[in-house]
């Protein structure tokens, strides 16, 4: 589903990433660890095509990540990402909101209509069921939900989008921990096959979940394990303080 | 120095006029002067003349109402061209944005009505000079406020929608436009009003509408004529004003349902449009004869030397010093007055009255009035463009202070400080960066503005462009055009400099009330 071969990034004082490879099966579920600065959430813009590397390849669903740009498109908009500031537009309704996971495969008379009418609001309702929030708050603007209704929505927009690869840069930081392991839970649950999941994380005690373990340090890939065999030194090795990170 | 104090200080330059005042007067007028104010409570009411003033009112309205919406498509056009942010996503460089950017600085930096008589000298006399006059530097001043309103935007929401799949026009439009929208509507408000100001200006200059009738009556001393057209130029303005007002606080609430504000804007189109026939045909507007007739110099002498030997230190000098006077005056006026006289119940109300009639009058027909008493020179010009800019500035002012949290001057009056004690520390601490900030954008107006006073003898660069325009020495109208234009993009840049500086962060859109409110 997704693979990463030799994948270098570059950046001022070392590479954000260097020659990291990695790759996601369909229903594998991967959590990735290190400190801030690591190259997580380079990584994952690697991953989602946001950055494209200097060294190394790309491949999503088995083909090459493509420099055509409607090709790059198709590709993409079967990538669904979590954005760690979750990137919604404030000034949308939490239904307009919902129907931008769409924009990739709407036309462009559906584009303009969900700017000023409510489009396909079954569709809306079913997947803010599938996230646990109530189908009133489809004509909520955006900015009237609590931080957890937003991430909520943020997730519920990923499955408007129909992703099949579902990436999430650090989804639970400023989380009070019960909220965040309940969506942790959530996204654990919609990562399942035939979906696959690599998603960032602060702490190594909520990566039991995971069919895999990926720690980074100084953009360099450390272990790829399961989360039963991560040892302690496995995590010391990880967050011991040595040189800028 | 405290921000009220800075609000305080353009009241020294009364200083210089007041020296001024006593060489000026001749006195001669003022029971010319009184007769023309004790007229406004007897306009004529003679039905003739009320249809007369309502025809051009409504031609005004019409060349307004089309300026507007041509100026609109322009800018929004010229907008999403010039933006960087834009033409990154769409074609991965910014040096298109760039370029156009560049291009559309001339048409904002000359004044409509320079372009009013560059383009009656091309087209000769019909309304739709008056149409392109106005729409050719409002579009390109709406698309440099659209520009960089959508380059000050987040780009990570549209960054969540490219990495998605989204087609880039889909991701801007879904990321870009509604953040934009309310910001652009207000704005566009604000044009409309400004567009009024100008078919009234241009109608002054003999390009049709209520303002060649105001002029008419002026000269031939019909006072009680003036003020039929006057008081019903008043009525539109008020309803407009307050028009735009509502339209402005519905679309900054967020709205009950899902695109309720996208319909009514839909609706609002409609009616625009319908609005636009009848405005074609009430000011007898045809394109085709419009665009035909086109009438090219001979020759334009662009590289004679002669027209480039001018005594450019004097000329700019008048223009800068026009220019600063007046927009000091403009500043000062309103919270001094609001100061000395806010115990009393009856302030509020009576500088909004004297606003008003500010706002209303032309300049150079204020200009025309003051020669009443005044002689020819710049204290009229000055005191003229000032008035005028101070109705403007005051109105902003007394909203922004309407619109403010009232707690803390509350506070202090019951600490036992006084109204005047109070609305110094607690109201005018409050709002003065945002009041400075368009007072700079006013300064900047006013030196395009410089050129309408030019009938009372005030001199400068806009006077001189004035009347090699309108006696056809195109020797001298190119050299000009550029001393001109270049002096007025320096002086934009420098009123953006010291207004970023003063708001620390992208600037707000121009005559905004949040940009009081905020």
């Amino acid at each position: 589903m997704l693979e990463l071969r030799g994948v270098t990034v570059p950046g001022r004082q070392r590479p954000r990433l260097r020659a990291v490879s990695l790759r996601l099966e369909p229903g594998e579920r991967v959590a990735l660890l290190g400190r801030s600065g690591a190259g997580k959430s380079t990584l994952l813009a690697v991953a989602n095509g946001l950055i494209t590397p200097a060294e190394g390849g790309v491949s999503w669903f088995g083909a090459p990540a493509s420099q055509q740009p409607l090709q790059r498109r198709r590709q993409q908009a079967r990538i669904g990402t979590l954005w760690q500031d979750l990137r919604l537009v404030d000034e949308l309704s939490v239904q307009q909101n919902l129907n931008a996971g769409c924009l990739a495969r709407w036309s462009w008379r559906q584009i303009l209509l969900n700017l000023f009418s409510a489009q396909e609001s079954e569709a809306c309702c079913r997947a803010l069921a599938r996230v646990e929030l109530e189908a009133s708050l489809l004509v909520q603007p955006l900015g009237r939900l609590s931080g957890g209704q937003r991430q909520r929505v943020a997730i519920a927009r990923l499955l408007r989008q129909n992703a099949q690869l579902l990436l999430a840069d650090e989804p639970l930081a400023q989380l009070d921990p019960p909220l965040a392991r309940r969506l942790l839970h959530l996204v654990l649950d919609l990562g399942q096959s035939p979906r696959a999941l690599l998603l960032s994380l602060h702490r190594p005690d909520l990566v039991e979940g995971f069919d895999r373990v990926v720690g980074l340090r100084q953009g360099e890939l450390v272990f790829d394990k399961p989360p039963t065999s991560l040892s302690t030194e496995d995590l010391h090795q990880l967050y011991a303080s040595s040189g800028p990170s | 120095m405290t921000p009220a104090g800075q609000m305080l200080i353009p009241a020294l330059v009364l200083l210089p006029l007041l020296w001024l005042l006593p060489g000026a007067v001749h006195g001669g007028g003022l029971a010319l002067l009184l007769q023309f104010w004790l007229a406004a409570l007897q306009p004529s009411l003679d039905p003739h003349l009320l249809l007369t003033a309502l025809r051009g009112i409504g031609v005004t309205l019409a060349i307004a109402l089309w300026s507007w919406f041509l100026s609109l498509l322009l800018g929004f056009a010229g907008g999403l061209l010039s933006s960087v942010a834009v033409s990154q996503r769409l074609w991965r460089c910014t040096w298109p944005a760039l370029l156009i950017r560049r291009l559309l600085a001339f048409p904002r930096s000359l004044h409509e009505l320079l372009w009013g008589l560059i383009l009656l000298q091309l087209m000769g006399l019909q309304t739709g000079v008056a149409v392109l006059a106005i729409a050719l530097p409002y579009g390109a001043l709406v698309a440099r406020v659209m520009a960089d309103q959508l380059d000050a935007l987040p780009l990570q929401p549209i960054e969540a929608l490219s990495t998605a799949g989204a087609p880039a026009w889909a991701a801007l439009f879904t990321a870009f436009l509604p953040p934009l929208w309310p910001q652009v509507l207000s704005y566009g408000g604000y044009r409309l009003e400004c567009a009024l100001r100008s078919a009234t200006l241009l109608g002054v200059f003999g390009l049709g509408g209520i303002g060649a009738d105001l002029r008419l009556s002026l000269q031939s001393l019909q006072f009680h004529e003036v003020w039929t057209s006057l008081w019903c130029l008043a009525v539109v303005m008020l309803l407009l004003e307050g028009t735009v007002r509502w339209l402005q606080r519905r679309w900054h609430q967020p709205l009950g349902s899902v695109g309720q504000r996208g319909l009514e804007l839909l609706l609002l189109a409609l009616l625009l449009v319908l609005l636009l026939i009848p405005s074609a045909q009430l000011m007898e507007l045809r394109w085709q004869e419009l665009f035909s007739g086109w009438h090219w110099p001979a020759s334009l002498p662009l590289w004679d030397g002669a027209g480039w030997i001018q005594p450019w230190l004097p000329l700019i000098g008048t223009t800068l010093l026009l220019t600063l006077l007046s927009a000091l005056l403009a500043l000062a006026i309103t919270p001094w007055v609001l100061l000395l006289l806010c115990p009393w119940r009856g302030c509020r109300p009576l500088l909004q009255l004297l606003g008003l009639l500010a706002r209303l009058l032309p300049p150079p027909l204020t200009a025309l009035l003051l020669l009443f008493v005044l002689k020819p020179g710049l204290l009229p010009a000055v005191l003229a463009l000032g008035l005028h800019n101070a109705g403007i500035l005051g109105r902003l002012l007394l909203e922004g202070l309407d619109a403010q949290d009232q707690r803390a001057s509350e506070a202090l009056r019951l600490a036992g400080a006084g109204p005047r004690r109070s609305l110094l520390v607690a109201g005018f601490n409050t709002v003065a960066r945002s009041y400075l900030s368009f007072g700079a954008y006013r300064a900047d107006v006013i030196l395009r503005e410089s050129v309408v006073v030019g009938l009372v003898g005030a001199g400068g660069l806009g006077v001189l462009l004035l009347e090699s325009l309108s006696s056809f020495a195109w020797i001298e109208v190119v050299p000009v055009l550029v001393v001109y234009a270049a002096l007025t993009l320096i002086g934009e840049s420098a009123a953006d400099a010291y207004r970023s500086r003063l708001l620390s962060g992208p600037l707000p859109l121009e005559g905004l009330n949040q940009a009081v409110r905020s």
